[in-house]
């Protein structure tokens, strides 16, 4: 699903031959490189065209609420269909025009504030669905506009502040409002409420039936996505596509070659607004109310993850990435769903760094031991040192290996996470064999700050999760899974 | 003409403590040309830094110190305490991408500044903390101090400024009188032909954050003395620490001291006479405006690529 | 690399399989009877972490506390489940937990929503799914007043008073007692004291009381210029926060800058171990709970569960709807003989539970005319020289 064709030169043993440019041949060797099954598997695979990828996943997607009818499922499918649109929006700004938006968020609730003016009560106006939606994208891309005129004098991360500026501006601005010469334009920070559904083909698109989620808007969301998709796929593919990639690659080439700069910048970022507009307009009438407080810093991490992840500059891979951060925030809400979750990462993280070898299993055995002898230790010295919760299940077999004690005394959470955090970041200066030795106390401290200080917390544990992934795609991976090793040429 | 008195006083307090902010922002700007979004954090980590420390002495309702020590003791205590997390957060989140896109070290600190306000969270909990200094001496740095006119500029406040403005020098005596300031200044002004001189750059980028992330926490501690603190405050911090080095000039250690200042007093003044409600927008409307119309700032030098 | 990937997506997929295998039972089930002798469960929904992570802690402490000491003297096996509504995500997650717990065929009520907007957007997924709702801190109004405006549902409750209850209250003991001439109101442009803020100014207005209205972001933290604009001969400042240490700075700047006014704090700002400045006012919808006898073991208990932590005002009340809730419960058990067909019969008993000894004083009963409490009134106190809480109004 990658945008990209396998380079059909095939380098010599001794090096790319001559006339043949090094950095283009090797890329193309990458992509030769896998061989037996796999490869040919992997090379049939991309021989499948795009548009049959997403007709199988809509397939698939649009069962889901057929399979599944608990309202809650439905309703975490409905976000993550919003989070797949909005990382469409920003991938179009930061994957293609190269240029860091941190005011993204602040256009989605222009198009959720933008609806709401034109479809509720707060001024008397009820525009019907489709003239509203309308007009929410065309105020959306002028309001992009006008944020990405500073884009042509500043760049970087000079643009990344004044964008965060104008979130923070927006911010102050829609809670404020509600008093200005007597007017109450956005209802302050009670926000607008009792704004309209949507109404198609001459019903209101109910919400819930009986207090279940209904699948109405889940469809909608779904096509307004599809066709999203398909359009920025033939932008992509277009001049226009072609332009911002030169672009972000490196702009004094591109304004060298000719390439109108700044009206390339400007529309990229009305682009990425039509888009967060479209889905703002989706949201406020779902959810029949617009606050100030939605659209801000967190959700802008948030998006900014799932777009990274799955590889800025990739639109199958930003899908992917909202596929997976979208339900990944709702499953770690639960205590017990985010333990199991915890130990799949462990063991796989392990599995992948040392793949099928014998340190794989000097480390799995080795941890699993370690952690007996500390239980046992613990237990010796005092029962209520192992005392700890035990509902049964997963958490009763897993509080048999770590240690959970009764009680907590107040300096243990700070002191075994801020110890974990050390420890793990000096595993990455010491040299091999000491880090193998100080991996397994390092792996079950991780379990035991996990049981005993992280699931305490689940919802700021989930945060956390969502730094320490963003953190580590940057340093590891920073082109995500389905994105390009981008090399700056400076 | 005493409300203007009093509130030029809160200007100076407020603004020397944008000050500090701004300037770990600037060094660290000159040196790496990055924003170190994860700075207002630390400021936060610092304050926090400060109360816990204030409570192992007993804090303000039974120190066991004298009350000139107990500031000290805080103060040293933060500075350590944030150098060592602004070199971790130097070492394992910017080194290794020292040499990626521009964009890349940016996300990074935004992951970071997302991950030590949660982190914060999750380990001292949401509520505000409140260093209480009011307990101390029954009141006196509240309500002793010097008079102008029919004002009072508090013993507290005086500390405050004074606190702010001596490291401030001490900053300035560091970078332009010894030998390790001379380093950092040629490091910000080129960094590949100061390598080829035989300067240590990774030596020289620990030192910039150490300077830097000490004056956050000098800053933190400052802050907590007079208002409570909680695990939120690092990211509106953090942006107006940013527009007073921008307003100064980025790169520009005066700058940086000015732009604090006047950040303080505009917003001070702002809310004092035109409207305590729009006051936030007011100032950022004047960055916008400094961004695009003076990007430079008021001391920093226009920046001309070579390409 | 894709290889791995690959990997990764089928040991997540897998997981995640995994976990939905044990995840909410699908809406059919819930038309099941549930037997009172299994876990059921009781969700409390408020703000675990963001900027009013504070209150929803407290909130989320009490209620668990509740549930540890209650329920077996109940005969009931209860198991509470946090929902985190930030104020950040707003009304969304709020909907989103709605669901969460309507599908849930064990959840039997909901302690919350802790705040008005969350109530807003939810309540009429709970009510259409016949779950009641028993709030121990949303206070807007039109949440349970019958107005043209009014935005809640029979299935919704509070154990606490409104705004419509506390803002007048308030003016009026600074008109009649403290004789005021001059007020200050600040509100910190959130609902919470927006709403309390305008109640009071409408009140002191009409009675001829010069009004200063001031209004601070909610991320504000050093109200100097604030203390700088109250006029030297304004007797009293409204500071309807959230955030005691807030009130508390801001007294000490009011003695600071030598102004004589008094501050005069709301139920958010309850807290004799934050705010203790001498002279100020702050009014409660309980006395003191701390003064109350019959709480006294009830206080002990929790200060154990929660060493280092103070008895703040968001705590008690959740703690008196969990009772409630737990109670609808039970007896919605003893009338189905041993199991609770519809979650609706949990609702149909909430009116009618009553509870001596309640933890904010006296007994409990529910107004006839509104799901409020009845009789409801706020207290004033004031704070003596030695930080104790005195009740004068």
């Amino acid at each position: 699903m990658t945008d990209s064709t396998p380079h059909g030169s095939h380098t010599p043993a001794d090096g790319p031959a001559v006339g043949q440019d090094e950095w283009v041949a090797r890329h193309g060797e990458h992509q030769l490189l896998r061989g037996g099954r796999l490869g040919s598997a992997e090379a049939r695979l991309r021989l499948v065209p795009w548009w049959a990828w997403l007709i199988l996943f809509l397939a698939v997607f649009s069962l889901l609420p057929v399979v599944e009818s608990s309202g809650y499922v439905r309703r975490v499918a409905f976000d993550t269909v919003l989070y797949m649109l909005l990382a469409l929006g920003l991938n179009i700004v930061v994957g293609w025009g190269g240029l860091l938006d941190l005011g993204y968020v602040a256009l989605y609730g222009v198009g959720a504030y933008t609806y709401a003016f034109v479809a509720s009560g707060q001024f008397g106006v009820h525009l019907p669905t489709l003239l509203a939606v309308l007009v929410t994208v065309v105020v959306g891309a002028f309001v992009g506009f006008l944020l990405g005129l500073p884009s042509r004098r500043l760049t970087g991360d000079y643009l990344a502040i004044v964008t965060l500026f104008f979130l923070q501006l927006f911010q102050t601005l829609m809670t404020n409002a509600d008093n200005v010469f007597g007017h109450d334009l956005t209802g302050g920070p009670n926000g607008i409420l009792n704004v309209d559904p949507f109404h198609l083909f001459g019903h209101d698109l109910a919400v819930q039936h009986q207090g279940v989620f209904a699948v109405s808007y889940f469809y909608v969301a779904l096509a307004v996505f599809a066709v999203v998709f398909v359009a920025l796929r033939f932008v992509n593919f277009s001049r226009t596509g072609r332009a911002w990639r030169s672009l972000r690659e490196d702009p004094l080439a591109a304004e060298a070659m000719g390439m109108p700069v700044n009206r390339l910048k400007l529309l990229s970022f009305s682009f990425g607004a039509a888009v967060a507009a479209l889905t703002g307009s989706l949201f406020a009438a779902l959810n029949a109310s617009v606050f100030p407080l939605t659209f801000y810093f967190i959700l802008l991490i948030v998006i900014y993850t799932m777009v990274i992840l799955g590889g800025s500059g990739s639109q199958a891979g930003v899908v992917l990435g909202a596929l997976i951060v979208g339900p990944l925030l709702e499953l770690l809400r639960d205590p017990g769903k985010a333990r199991i979750l915890f130990y799949a990462a462990l063991v796989g993280g392990v599995l992948f760094a040392f793949r099928r070898s014998r340190t794989t299993a000097i480390v799995s055995v080795g941890t699993i031991v370690f952690g007996f002898v500390m239980h046992v230790l613990a237990s010796a010295h005092s029962a209520s040192w192992v005392a700890g919760e035990k509902a049964g299940g997963a958490a009763g077999a897993v509080a048999h290996w770590v240690v959970v004690p009764a009680h907590l005394a107040s300096w243990i959470p700070p002191t075994t996470y801020i110890g974990l955090l050390t420890l793990a970041l000096l595993l990455t200066l010491i040299d091999r064999r000491v880090r193998l030795v100080l991996l397994v106390p390092t792996l079950y401290l991780a379990a035991f700050v996990w049981e005993n200080v992280m699931l305490a917390s689940p919802e700021t544990m989930r945060y956390i999760v969502l730094g320490v992934i963003l953190i580590g795609l940057m340093i590891l991976r920073p082109n995500g899974l389905l994105g390009e090793r981008r090399v700056e040429i400076i | 003409m005493d409300t203007f008195i009093q509130l030029t006083i809160d200007g100076l307090t407020l603004g020397s403590v944008y000050a500090l902010i701004a300037l770990g922002y600037t060094l660290v700007y000159g040196v790496l040309k990055l924003l170190n979004f994860a700075h207002g954090d630390v400021f936060m980590v610092g304050s926090f830094i400060g109360f816990g420390v204030l409570q192992l002495l007993g804090g303000t309702s039974n120190p066991i110190v004298p009350i000139w020590a107990l500031i000290v003791l805080i103060t040293l205590a933060a500075i350590v305490g944030c150098s060592v997390l602004g070199v971790a957060i130097e070492r394992f989140a910017y080194r290794p991408l020292r040499d990626a896109p521009r964009i890349a070290p940016l996300i990074s600190a935004l992951g970071v500044s997302f991950f030590l306000e949660n982190s914060m969270q999750l380990l001292f909990g949401a509520q505000p903390r409140n260093y209480d200094t009011f307990s101390l001496a029954n009141g006196a740095l509240y309500l002793r101090g010097i008079d102008i006119g029919q004002v009072r500029l508090p013993l507290l406040r005086i500390i405050t400024i004074v606190v702010a403005f001596v490291m401030m020098f001490l900053l300035w005596f560091l970078v332009t009188r010894t030998r390790s300031g001379k380093a950092m200044r040629a490091t910000s002004f080129d960094r590949e032909a100061a390598a080829m001189m035989g300067i240590n750059i990774d030596r020289v980028i620990v030192f910039t954050f150490v300077l830097g992330s000490a004056l956050a926490g000098v800053a933190g501690v400052m802050f907590g003395l007079r208002v409570p603190t909680n695990v939120t405050i690092g990211f509106v911090a953090g942006l107006k620490g940013f527009t007073a080095a921008v307003i100064g000039g980025i790169g520009s250690i005066p700058g940086a001291m000015a732009g604090g200042l006047i950040l303080g007093f505009a917003e001070s003044y702002t809310q004092g006479y035109v409207s305590t409600k729009w006051s936030d927008l007011f100032v950022f409307l004047i960055l916008i405006a400094f961004m695009i119309f003076r990007p430079q700032g008021l001391f920093g030098r226009a920046d001309i690529r070579k390409v | 690399m894709k290889k791995l990937i690959g990997l990764a997506l089928a040991v997540l997929v897998a997981s995640f399989a995994a976990s939905t295998a044990s995840a909410g039972p699908k809406v059919a089930a819930s038309s099941q009877a549930v037997s009172c002798n299994g876990t059921l469960k009781i969700a409390i929904v408020t703000p675990l972490t963001g900027g009013a992570g504070f209150l929803g802690a407290e909130q989320a402490s009490w209620a668990k506390y509740a549930v540890a000491t209650l329920a077996k003297p109940l005969g009931l096996k209860i198991q509470l489940v946090l929902g985190d509504t930030p104020v950040e995500q707003g009304a969304a997650i709020a909907q989103t937990l709605a669901q969460k717990y309507v599908g849930d065929s064990k959840v039997m009520g909901v302690i919350g929503p802790a705040t008005s907007g969350g109530a807003v957007a939810s309540t009429k997924t709970y009510q259409q799914a016949g779950i009641a709702q028993i709030s121990p801190s949303a206070t807007s109004t039109q949440l349970t007043k019958a107005a043209p405006t009014l935005t809640g549902t029979p299935s919704f409750f509070r154990v606490v008073p409104g705004d419509y209850v506390q803002g007048p209250t308030d003016a009026h003991y600074m008109i009649d007692k403290l004789k005021a001439k001059k007020v200050v109101i600040i509100d910190f442009q959130e609902p919470y004291s927006v709403g309390l803020a305008n109640a009071a100014q409408a009140v002191l207005k009409k009675a001829g009381v010069s009004v200063t209205r001031l209004s601070a972001p909610n991320t504000t933290t050093d109200y100097s210029a604030y203390v700088t604009k109250v006029p030297s001969d304004a007797d009293i400042v409204f500071f309807p926060t959230q955030k005691p240490p807030d009130a508390q700075t801001f007294a000490q700047q009011l003695l600071e800058q030598g102004k004589k006014a008094k501050v005069f704090g709301s139920d958010g700002s309850n807290d004799s171990t934050a705010f203790k400045v001498p002279g100020s006012y702050v009014s409660n919808f309980a006395p003191d709970i701390t003064g109350i006898a019959a709480d006294k073991a009830i206080i002990a208990g929790w200060k154990k569960a929660n060493p280092g932590k103070s008895v703040g005002s968001f705590g008690p009340p959740a703690y008196g709807a969990t009772q409630v809730m737990m109670n609808a419960i039970k007896r919605a058990c003893t009338a189905g003989h041993g199991s609770i067909k519809t979650k609706r019969d949990v609702l149909r008993q909430v009116k009618r539970v009553r509870i001596n000894n309640w933890i904010l004083g006296g007994t409990f009963r529910w107004s006839t005319k509104s799901n409020d409490p009845l009789n409801a009134k706020f207290y004033i106190f004031q704070i003596q020289p030695n930080g104790s809480y005195k009740l004068v109004g």
